[in-house]
């Protein structure tokens, strides 16, 4: 009798389901997802950093393999979500602190601009340098 | 008054008890100006009685009607059928997310009375801290003063529907996350006035939970604004945090 | 009326641990932005060799000391936002515990590792 009644949600799936959503629930969607990418890159990348430690030969080798379009391209996406994450993270510091939260669209339709801009920015230097 | 007639197929979620949901298609001639509630309740009087679902005033008092239509959360009674659709076309109604399921389109709407009560929500405010009818999200400027002692108070916005407790991406996963109609309301009152609230919303289950997607305040039918208020309660939660430590409290 | 007494406290988050969120995530956005000029536009070729990487940490040790603290400050922000997003799932009192000192684990490991990496790489280690 006691027991909890169960909630009629489809729990994580509503955390990234865009549907129905409004531009602050898009912000969050994407703000989750590159949280996520991020915290996985952060930590692979330390592990290869670790060809630092193994010698000159390890890490060019390393070096040498991180040059293909694949990995270029993850590259890619990391740039973006750090892009996007750290704007929107501008955004909710300012409105947590209560300043601009009326503006809150307008800020997150500022964030994607800008991270669109700087994506392409960064994607057109490295096809230069590669 | 028009007589338009618009034919428009209504896709209805059904559930009984331990069943599997499925949804029941009803076909209606309907006045682009009538409510979602308004064809609802046709389909019940009509089509099938064993239609379920909640409602009362139909003016958007009473906050019992809140369903979602076509994915997004709305007060089915002042929801005009036009805004949702178009002639030949469907509407899809849902019941609200993150309540539990009682029967088709009702929910137990209890986490969110339980909540309620556990931030004492009041049912008036002084006039500053709530916003004036089409005043925006900040506290009016000017706020008349009574002549006498004391001050002028007005009724909550909130009218406990639970469009946003549906809408919060995070109230699903959470069911003990108070929710934003309980935080508003706990801003409402300010920790300044209220310190027992401090340990209330300063928590897992409080503010906290909050990641600013601002899906309640684009539902509220009822101006009170609660992404807004739960990002000023957090202000509020921080600044009391500040002053304890610096020994002022 | 009355209403029933206030709940009791039920923490698990707070101002504290929020606030270094922000803070760190702040701090971040500054040194992310150092660390994209030194390390990919002012340094000699990007950094793409590991010569290049030793003579420039051992020509600017100001470098090393940045990438230190960016790597502190990165792992606080990963691991609190993990942390947050594993209370929306509200877990268990338990599983929240056993959580935290994993997490803690993670994070000393992480900033362990990596200054111990720094300190080879430069040289300091002798």
């Amino acid at each position: 009798m006691n027991e909890p009644k169960k909630l009629h949600s489809r729990g994580v799936l509503d955390w990234f389901d865009p549907r129905g959503r409004q531009v602050g629930g898009w912000g969050f969607i994407i703000n989750r997802i590159s949280a996520i990418g991020l915290t996985i890159y952060l930590y692979l990348h330390l592990v290869m950093l670790g060809k630092l430690a193994q010698g000159p030969e390890a890490f060019d080798a390393f070096i040498a393999t991180a040059k293909q379009p694949l990995i270029l391209f993850g590259e890619l996406l990391v740039i973006i979500a750090g892009l996007y994450h750290g704007l929107n993270g501008i955004r909710i510091a300012l409105t947590s602190f209560g300043v601009a939260v009326r503006y809150q669209r307008a800020l997150l339709i500022a964030v994607v601009l800008l991270t669109a801009a700087g994506s392409l920015f960064f994607a057109i230097r490295m096809l230069s340098i590669h | 008054m028009s007589d338009e007639k618009w034919t428009v197929t209504f896709i209805v979620f059904r559930k009984k008890d331990e069943q599997p949901v499925r949804y029941d298609t009803f076909t209606l001639e309907v006045s682009p100006n009538e409510y979602v509630l308004d064809a609802v309740e046709r389909i019940w009087a009509f089509h099938d009685r064993s239609l379920v679902f909640a409602h009362a005033c139909h003016h958007s008092t009473c906050g019992a009607c809140g369903m979602r239509v076509n994915g997004v959360e709305r007060l089915t009674c002042i929801t005009p059928i036009r805004e949702v659709t178009r002639n030949g076309g469907t509407v899809r109604v849902e019941p609200l997310r993150n309540f539990p399921v009682v029967s088709d389109l009702a929910v137990d709407m209890s986490r969110l009375y339980q909540a309620m009560d556990v931030v004492h929500a009041q049912a008036v405010h002084p006039l500053d801290a709530a916003p004036l009818e089409g005043d925006g999200i900040r506290p009016p400027r000017q706020v008349p003063q009574p002549e006498e002692e004391g001050e002028f108070l007005r009724l909550a916005d909130c009218i406990e529907c639970g469009l946003c407790v549906s809408a919060c991406p995070v109230a699903g996963t959470d069911p003990a996350y108070l929710g934003p109609a309980a935080l508003a309301g706990a801003q409402l009152q300010s920790i300044a006035r209220n310190p027992d609230l401090l340990s209330v919303v300063d928590c897992a289950e409080g503010v906290w939970r909050c990641h600013s997607a601002y899906e309640c305040t684009a539902v509220c039918p009822s101006n009170v604004q609660p992404g807004w208020r739960i990002m000023d309660l957090r202000r509020q939660v921080v600044a009391q945090r500040i002053k304890a430590l610096l020994g002022q409290r | 009326m009355q209403n029933a007494p206030l709940s009791a406290p039920k923490p698990g988050e707070g101002a504290l641990l929020w606030t270094l969120k922000i803070f760190s995530g702040v701090l971040i956005l500054l040194i992310l932005i150092l660390h994209f000029l030194v390390n990919h536009y002012w340094a000699p070729n990007g950094l793409l060799s590991h010569a290049e990487v030793v003579a420039y940490y051992q020509n600017y040790p100001i470098v090393p000391f940045m990438e230190g603290f960016f790597l502190i400050f990165v792992v606080v922000h990963s691991l609190l936002g993990v942390r947050s997003i594993a209370l929306d799932l509200r877990p268990a009192p338990r599983v929240l515990r056993g959580l935290d000192v994993l997490l803690l684990a993670i994070g000393l490991i992480a900033s362990g590792y990596g200054i111990w990496l720094l300190i080879r790489v430069t040289g300091w280690g002798g």
